[in-house]
């Protein structure tokens, strides 16, 4: 199985061996890889790769999977223009 | 800023539920959906739904989205939101949510968080070859616009969605070259099996996806026996993901509500009480976002949600919270996986679940074993209906379409019986049957009757090739009667010779 080909955010396009390297190196929270490779940090916001990643912190480090994934969210819950809040007055 | 008094978040069948049973106690609602049209999921189901008679059982989901909307633009108490994102909850009761390109606030009584799920991606070798889709984007592509997404497809997952996307595919003449399924049982129900079967698409359990092949996009996959670890190369332009769904989450996070990870529903849920009530005051929950379902419980959460928090409201409290609750029961009675879900949210304490038989290699193939099929078979009778629905499902609707009162059930839950001195083999619970498992045999005649949901549908008189339950050929032969139904399950009946006649389980039209 060649790590390098499978994609685990597609997102930001992170593969498998990357995630496992970091958890190797001590990175062993979802938010901690996130942080250090911009894994979750796309379009979906961790929702495609969280699971996954935090599958393979539990694999790894033996800490079941409900201590490992945790995710927490902040508003907005999508892209947002600032003239969507403020309103535009003038294009120019 | 806008009062509201309920404020729905997710236009799916959970969220027009709430919404309607809260306009029926005139309450003034919102309803949000992200998307351009309500319906959710619903507006692609295009198989018909199981569950009993009065819960719109034996009609397809795009028939039941279609009322549901209906029933919401009737309604002058629900605002509808469409291409709506909520954007956050904030401490103070206030929502903020993008409409119309401008973020707005709103300000209601209580919020109902419907909004449902996500699917879960698989990681294998090249999984971000063109061609890799999950079965959602297969369904909306083909369903809803009306586009193939490829020519040859690989299913992985045999849940119902795997089983239900294979035979949509092959309807639309999409060839189906496998369903893969890692466990050692078929996932779903399996007269969804066994209808995919009789198209000669083969099931493969104890098997895993492991490659898709292709350089620039998808050319085929390698499955792998997870024993054997024995491999094969399946040629393909399409992998389907069905490998499951996980409750979407985000706002429910956000607001804080306790949650709790637990994977018989798929993920993380919010922690709740039976009236879909979260730990967060004036917050409910409703349908998959609080746990994996089908869509008839999820019609049901939502209006128990919406009733509960109208009652929180106007402090009328409306009977029909107990009767949805009594349903809900009913419908889980068989399902092991999510009561044990609801136990660990300290729900469904003393329920027991009926316990599910192992069913052999019909659990396995989808296809049933001889002797299940000969036991069936009435002895006395030249015309009967035979039901090959074997397993424990909440599903009745062959029950009451019989006009003679010759099928029984003992529960919702049941297998169905059939009384062959009562049977005049009239074919109207052929034609209701979502599960396409019951079949008209005539002795006499040499004639099977069957549910057909291909295209052309054959002309009387018309030689088609028959197939047996596992799309092998068994012989042409001549069609003697074809009855178009409204609903699009058309009753072919054809004539069988003798020694296929209980064998006889699908037609193919000769082009
Ligand atoms: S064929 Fe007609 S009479 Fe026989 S069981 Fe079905 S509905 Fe009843
Ligand atoms: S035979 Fe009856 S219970 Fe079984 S799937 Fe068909 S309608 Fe449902």
């Amino acid at each position: 199985m060649d790590e390098e080909k499978i994609i685990v955010c597609r997102c930001e396009d992170i593969t498998l061996k990357e995630i496992r390297d970091l958890i190797h190196e001590g990175y062993t929270t979802v938010e901690e890889i996130k942080r250090v490779s911009r894994a979750g940090m796309g379009p979906c916001q961790g929702k495609t790769c969280g699971p996954i990643i935090a599958r393979e912190i539990s694999k790894i480090t033996g800490k079941p999977i409900e201590e490992v994934y945790k995710p927490s969210n902040r508003p907005p819950f999508g892209g947002l223009f600032f003239k969507e809040i403020v309103g535009e007055s003038n294009e120019e | 800023m806008k009062n509201y008094d309920i404020l729905i978040i997710g236009g799916g069948p959970a969220g027009i539920s709430s919404a309607l049973a809260a306009a029926k106690l005139n309450l003034k609602v919102a309803l949000f959906e992200e998307k351009e049209i309500l319906g959710g999921q619903l507006v692609k189901q295009t198989h018909k739904f199981f569950g009993s008679k009065d819960e719109s059982a034996g009609t397809r989901g795009i028939y039941i989205a279609q009322k549901l909307i209906n029933e919401v633009n009737n309604k002058d108490k629900i605002d509808v939101f469409l291409n709506s994102m909520v954007l956050g909850y904030y401490e103070d009761g206030v929502v903020t949510a993008l409409v119309k390109e401008k973020m707005e606030k709103f300000k209601p009584k209580k919020i109902i968080i419907a909004t449902g799920a996500f699917e879960k991606s698989l990681p294998f070798e090249n999984n971000d070859l063109p061609g890799v889709f999950g079965a959602g984007a297969v369904q909306t592509l083909m369903n809803v616009y009306g586009i193939l997404p490829g020519k040859e497809i690989l299913m992985i997952g045999s849940g119902n969605i795997g089983l239900i996307v294979s035979y949509q595919l092959a309807q639309v003449g999409v060839k189906v070259k496998g369903i893969v399924e890692i466990s050692e049982k078929i996932g779903g129900y399996l007269v969804h099996a066994s209808k995919v079967r009789r198209l000669g698409i083969p099931i493969y359990t104890k098997h895993t996806i492991v490659k898709a092949l292709g350089d620039r996009k998808v050319k085929g996959a390698i499955i792998e026996n997870v024993e054997t670890k024995e491999k094969k190369e399946i040629s393909c332009d399409v992998i389907c993901l069905a490998t499951g769904l996980m409750p979407l989450s985000d706002i429910l996070n956000q607001i804080n509500c306790k949650m709790k990870y637990i994977p018989e529903l798929g993920g993380y849920v919010p922690v709740r009480d039976e009236n879909m009530k979260t730990t967060v005051e004036n917050v409910f929950v409703a349908g998959d976002s609080s746990g994996i379902e089908e869509a008839t419980a999820a019609m049901l959460e939502g209006e128990l949600a919406g009733l509960y928090a109208s009652y929180e409201i106007t402090n009328t409290f409306d009977k029909r919270i107990n009767e949805i609750k009594e349903h809900l029961k009913e419908l889980r009675k068989t399902s092991s996986k999510v009561v044990s879900g609801l136990k660990k949210l300290n729900l469904y304490k003393d329920f027991i679940v009926d316990s599910q038989k192992d069913l052999g290699k019909l659990h396995r193939t989808g296809v049933p074993e001889k002797e299940m099929i000969e036991n069936i078979i009435p002895k006395d009778s030249n015309r009967f209906a035979i039901m090959e629905c074997f397993q424990n499902i909440p599903c009745n609707p062959c029950v009451a379409s019989c006009p003679t009162n010759a099928i029984s059930m003992d529960s919702l839950n049941g297998i169905p019986k059939l009384d062959e001195k009562k049977c005049i083999g009239c074919g109207n619970c052929v034609a209701v049957c979502p599960g396409l498992a019951i079949f008209v045999v005539d002795k006499k005649k040499e004639s099977v009757l069957l549910p057909y949901e291909f295209l052309p549908v054959p002309e009387k008189g018309e030689m088609v090739e028959i197939m047996d339950r596992e799309g092998n050929f068994l012989e042409k032969n001549i069609v003697l009667n074809v009855r178009k139904m409204k609903d699009k399950t058309n009753l072919i009946e054809v004539k069988v010779s003798k020694e296929n006649i209980n064998n006889a389980r699908h037609i193919r039209v000769v082009i």
